[in-house]
């Protein structure tokens, strides 16, 4: 070990504590008792599920303007991609999100899934 | 050190809040529920705009109301071909309005129905398929142009004998405008008010975001919305046959009348939200477009200024109008946005 | 001669980086983002045989030609941010600091900037920064990614840089 590799080793050691100390933030400010499930594409909010409320296990394809497309899979309380025609299926592998803060993106796609632990509903009701 | 200050940028979004009271009233009156909820640190100036607004309310109940012993408006239906009658500013402006929205909405909207809904009784214990001769021969009562307006002496007749009026819809569109003035003149700048589904809005929520308005699932029970419309400081109202209907030889029969035929309104569309500025304006206008149907409904709502509107059909497709692009989101994937 | 010897050199390693960046992309992914960056071998054993500007060739044109051969427009984004991010620190690390440290670190840093790269790719094409909850997972990964890229860069430099043609570029470049 020369010296500078332990400064690069310090430096890196400090980068990871911050950013843990950021993630756990980030956890806390979006706690909350709810589930809901939001799902982006392009930016635009296309889908909002309450997942506490899902009672049958539900699949579904999002197709975008390429042609390109995502299956997700909902369960009660949770949400996952199980397909997808991108090349590096990272939507894929991050598996389920269960948790408020998770998050689950399709970069070539452009597809993101959210979870927020925030009362979600709406004020009121116009019928 | 780039992303570090992006993280940082993530994370400081939360603003403090203040400490609002939320103060609410529920109210029975024109023959629904009102809803009023008020956010403000002073308690006292939101009561005092809620005892304002109740006064109100029954004021311009007590001059339009048909399910009342005397009012303006059963004045004017019982002088119908005989004399015209001298009437308030209130009921003479809601009037003035109904009418112009008639003739906007080329009588799809028409406040001279009345007769044909009596004849219907949709929502009343006697509620029944009328007779196509009854129809018939009470369809000629109906014409928003019988109705003549005196501007100098706020005198107002309908022309011919058996003819009426009933402001029940717009008159609530009316009342929550009211209400929202009142509350504004109070200094109150963060409400919501709920007249029986006509949802009216003062300003953004307290933490500064819009108010995030549902629309009613027209095939759902109550409360089960199927978009989410996100507003500011607007009015939403919504139409539907949801609302009031009864069945017969299974077949549904709802109460938004089509004046030209007689019958409930079948055009295809099975709910219009309206969201504009003024709550009277959306009432009148939610019932044309749900008589006139989704492509002249369109239509109208496209050749007005600051009017967006929310159309369902049958087949479960939403159209939207251009303005509401960035802020609906349907919620419920059984229903398809088409446009 | 040596020139000759230098592009052969050159293209061998494009070729062999194009190979190595093919076959990973092949190799399935164990968390979002996380991925072996073993085509950084080349690019770093290539700083230190032929120079800076090969290196950046090296790198330009195993993304170009690995998107091509099968990528979106945004992996191929992805790529040429992260790889010449994580290149360019490698280049300055070794120029001035060189003598202060080892290949692993210098490997470990580029690494690091080559997952940062990317992730600050992904949050410009989703625009939200909440994508960044990944950035304790890809600065460990690259810890570990860029540790083994460095140690195998140990290893093949220190077999080659015997070699009589390798020592002939060398000693022309100096």
């Amino acid at each position: 070990m020369k010296k500078g590799d332990k400064i690069v080793g310090l430096i890196i050691i400090i980068l990871i504590t911050i950013s843990l100390l950021f993630l756990g933030i980030y956890r806390f400010i979006n706690k909350g008792d709810k589930l809901i499930a939001k799902i982006i594409q392009d930016q635009e909010v296309i889908k909002v599920i309450d997942l506490d409320k899902v009672e049958e296990p539900k699949e579904w394809t999002i197709e975008n303007e390429e042609g390109h497309h995502n299956t997700i899979r909902v369960e009660k309380g949770r949400i996952r991609f199980i397909e997808a025609d991108c090349p590096d299926l990272v939507c894929v592998n991050s598996g389920w999100l269960s948790k408020p803060g998770d998050i689950a993106v399709c970069i070539p796609n452009k597809i993101l899934i959210r979870i927020e632990g925030k009362d979600d509903e709406v004020d009121q009701i116009s019928y | 050190m780039v992303f570090l200050i992006l993280l940082v940028l993530t994370f400081s979004g939360c603003s403090k809040e203040k400490t609002s009271e939320v103060i609410s009233e529920t109210i029975y009156a024109l023959g629904t529920v009102i809803d009023i909820q008020i956010y403000d640190e002073n308690v006292d100036k939101a009561k005092k705009a809620i005892q304002e607004s109740i006064e109100r309310i029954t004021e311009i109940e007590n001059k339009m109301s048909v399910n009342k012993d005397i009012s303006e408006v059963i004045l004017i239906n019982e002088n119908a071909g005989e004399n015209p009658v001298q009437v308030s500013e209130d009921t003479f402006y809601v009037l003035k309005k109904a009418k112009e929205y008639s003739k906007l909405s080329n009588g799809a909207f028409d406040l001279t129905i009345e007769p044909i809904v009596k004849l219907w009784g949709i929502g009343t214990e006697d509620a029944r398929v009328p007779e196509k001769e009854e129809i018939t021969s009470l369809l000629n009562l109906v014409n928003y142009e019988d109705l003549k307006l005196d501007e100098s002496t706020n005198k107002v007749q309908l022309n011919k004998k058996g003819q009426a009026i009933d402001l029940g819809g717009i008159a609530k569109g009316y009342a929550g405008d009211e209400i929202k003035r009142i509350l504004l003149e109070n200094d109150i700048n963060t409400a919501f008010i709920n007249l029986g589904g006509n949802v009216v809005t003062l300003g953004t929520k307290v933490d500064g975001s819009s108010w995030r308005i549902g629309i009613q699932n027209p095939l759902g029970d109550r409360g089960n919305y199927i978009a989410v419309l996100e507003v500011v400081d607007k009015t939403v109202v919504t139409s539907g046959n949801y609302e009031r209907y009864f069945i017969e030889d299974g077949k549904r029969y709802h109460h938004i009348i089509n004046p030209k035929t007689g019958y409930p309104a079948e055009e295809g569309i099975i709910s219009s939200t309206i969201v504009t500025d003024k709550s009277i304006d959306a009432d009148a206008l939610s019932t044309s477009v749900y008589v006139l149907g989704l492509e002249k409904g369109m239509e109208l709502i496209e050749s007005l200024d600051n009017v967006d509107a929310v159309i369902i059909t049958e087949d479960k497709n939403v159209y939207i109008t251009e303005g509401l692009k960035e802020t609906f989101n349907i919620v419920d994937d059984s229903f398809i946005l088409a446009n | 001669m040596t020139n000759t010897k230098r592009i052969v050199l050159l293209s061998l390693l494009v070729g062999i980086a194009l190979i190595i960046y093919v076959i990973e992309a092949q190799i399935p992914v164990i968390f979002p983002g996380v991925k072996l960056g073993l085509a950084n071998i080349i690019s770093l054993f290539t700083l230190l045989v032929l120079g800076w500007k090969e290196s950046l060739i090296v790198v330009i044109l195993r993304t170009v030609m690995g998107s091509i051969f099968g990528g979106s427009i945004s992996a191929f984004l992805f790529s040429i941010v992260g790889g010449l991010l994580s290149n360019i620190v490698m280049i300055l690390l070794y120029k001035f600091f060189r003598n202060y440290l080892g290949l692993s670190s210098i490997s470990i840093c580029g690494a690091i900037f080559h997952n940062i790269g990317q992730l600050l790719v992904a949050a410009f094409i989703i625009q939200d920064l909440r994508i960044y909850i990944y950035l304790p997972i890809l600065l460990i990964s690259g810890v570990i990614t860029g540790y083994f890229v460095g140690i195998s860069v140990g290893f093949i430099y220190k077999y080659f840089k015997n070699f009589p043609w390798i020592k002939d570029i060398q000693k022309g470049q100096n």
